[in-house]
């Protein structure tokens, strides 16, 4: 237990002597580590909002009146029928034009002059779900070949690809940020540690002197670098989540794309976010110590010199 | 207690400081190693802290080969030998207390053993009275009891001591041999690397001369020069007398 308080004591001296060379190291973290959990809480946004717009309809299909221009009676549910047996197809449904009023009512509720209509003018359509979203132009130019019954062709599948082709650049250029940053964090804490040893090389040759084992030596600058790490993660994970908060107030009043995170996203990543930190920190200082500490049996670089 | 057979060293570069050298030293005894500046005194003291690995030759350090150590057990070889040298290596940052604590905290010693076993080895120092104070508001020879104090802290069997008074005045140098005087009595082993005349000539313990990195002589109770006479052995027995 005294060993471990003293290890601990001894790396807190370390910091608050180096406290300067230790702030720039735990911004440094703290940055990338931003930076990093920044570009997967987009990602998560994007993909969030394009999973709701793919779990819902695709194509919409509006429909000339029945009994009238040419349509029989009948002609929306055998379209509705055929639209269901195609192979790009998941699910298609009929949507009657009571439904329609009821849904423009909803849409422009508190817009008076827009609810001023008939709700005769409104027409009935056919909504679909497909397998695949890449396959919207397929049905659509299936739709549009159906003259008699559909009036027009509405999709939102070219937005939905561009998102997620946005996405997927985030995706990559987040991993590739990650990494990077990653690696600047982790060159950093060695950096520091170098520089931290540097400032207690005489400790570390007198404790060599009278015979601390090289793990002794070791583990308070260890303990500096996960210290550092941990610390710098912690606040890269509060500031996002304190900015993907006020985001996601600031973002309740648009409708149709959400910009709230989940919390179980943020205690997942946050956790290994702080254990990469803690990780960075430590790979950092064994970097650093590899370098004044390889060769174990010498005692540091103020060993007596001459002969 | 310290055995070396047939110990050359050579450094980078060719030079030789070590060469064919062999001794033996038993444990209680007081050595002076002596000789020019470059005659190998240091390198003796470093190889048989296994600072520096031998060239050629086996070192034995309390009945175990130093030279085919392990690295990792290195560190156990340094907690049975207790090391001083000329520039005290005290950390500025820590009082006289904290200094000499420090040899066993990092042993992982508990801090109901520290606190006696510290407050022991700065009575025999005499330095009990300014155990709060730091190094630098410390004379030379206190900063050099300080650390002869850190280094019998751990009650180690062997003490090597390199040059301990060549940065301080004759009188400050009485004082500090005095104490390792009292250390040796307690049965303690001790291996002292000096160029200083008057020091050996009074002492009058085994003297091991070193030249060019070779043992040239050694007398069991001798001077610093082979023909030199010696005066009375004042410091034997004594009381430290400095300030």
């Amino acid at each position: 237990m005294s060993r471990i308080l003293f290890l601990l004591k001894e790396a807190m001296i370390s910091l608050r002597r180096n406290i300067l060379i230790v702030v720039g190291a735990i911004l440094a973290v703290f940055i990338s580590l931003s930076l990093a959990l920044g570009a997967l809480v987009v990602n998560e946004i994007l993909r969030l909002n394009t999973v709701a717009w793919q779990q819902g309809v695709h194509v919409i299909a509006f429909l000339n009146d029945e009994g009238g221009s040419g349509v029989p009676i009948g002609a929306h549910d055998q379209l509705l029928q055929e639209v269901m047996g195609w192979e790009e197809v998941e699910s298609a449904f009929y949507f009657d034009k009571t439904q329609a009023w009821e849904e423009y009512q909803e849409l422009f509720a508190g817009q008076q002059e827009l609810l001023d209509i008939s709700p005769t003018i409104l027409p009935a359509s056919i909504r679909i779900e497909l397998v695949d979203i890449e396959l919207h132009s397929s049905v659509r130019f299936r739709l549009e070949q159906q003259t008699a019954s559909v009036r027009q062709v509405a999709t939102a599948a070219e937005s939905i690809e561009q998102l997620q082709s946005l996405s997927n650049v985030l995706n990559v250029l987040g991993l590739g940020m990650a990494i990077v940053l990653g690696v600047a964090a982790v060159v950093l804490i060695a950096n520091t540690i170098r520089l931290a040893i540097y400032a207690r090389r005489d400790e570390v040759s007198i404790m060599k002197l009278v015979g601390a084992s090289n793990w002794f030596i070791r583990v308070p600058f260890l303990l500096e670098g996960m210290i550092e790490g941990l610390v710098g993660a912690a606040l890269a994970v509060f500031a996002v989540w304190v900015g993907t908060s006020n985001l996601a107030k600031a973002g309740e009043d648009f409708a149709l794309f959400r910009l709230e995170v989940s919390q179980q996203f943020f205690f997942r990543w946050g956790f290994l976010f702080l254990v990469f930190g803690a990780l960075a920190g430590v790979i950092g200082s064994m970097l650093g110590l590899s370098k004044y500490l390889r060769d174990a049996d010498g005692t540091g670089p103020d060993v007596p010199t001459g002969f | 207690m310290i055995r070396l057979d047939n110990v050359t060293k050579v450094y980078e570069g060719g030079t030789v400081a070590a060469n064919d050298v062999s001794l033996d030293i038993q444990k209680g005894e007081f050595v002076f190693l002596v000789g020019a500046s470059g005659s190998g005194k240091s390198t003796l003291i470093r190889l048989m802290l296994r600072d520096e690995p031998v060239t050629r030759g086996k070192i034995w350090v309390a009945g175990k080969d130093i030279t085919t150590l392990p690295k990792w057990k290195i560190p156990y070889l340094r907690r049975s030998v207790g090391t001083v040298f000329q520039d005290y290596k005290l950390l500025p940052n820590k009082t006289v207390r904290e200094n000499v604590a420090f040899a066993l905290e990092v042993l992982g010693r508990p801090q109901s053993v520290i606190g006696p076993q510290v407050d022991q080895v700065l009575e025999l120092v005499s330095l009990a009275d300014k155990a709060a104070r730091y190094p630098r508001q410390l004379s030379g020879g206190e900063q050099q009891r300080v650390s002869v104090a850190r280094s019998f802290v751990n009650r180690p069997p062997i003490l090597l001591c390199d040059e301990p008074t060549g940065n301080l005045d004759p009188k400050t140098s009485v004082g500090i041999m005095k104490l390792l005087d009292r250390i040796n009595r307690t049965g303690t082993t001790i291996v002292m690397a000096t160029h200083d005349h008057a020091i050996v000539d009074a002492m009058r313990r085994r003297v091991v001369a070193l030249e060019g990195g070779r043992v040239v002589r050694d007398d069991e109770t001798g001077g610093y020069e082979a023909v030199r006479a010696a005066p009375a052995a004042v410091f034997v027995g004594g009381e430290t007398e400095e300030e």
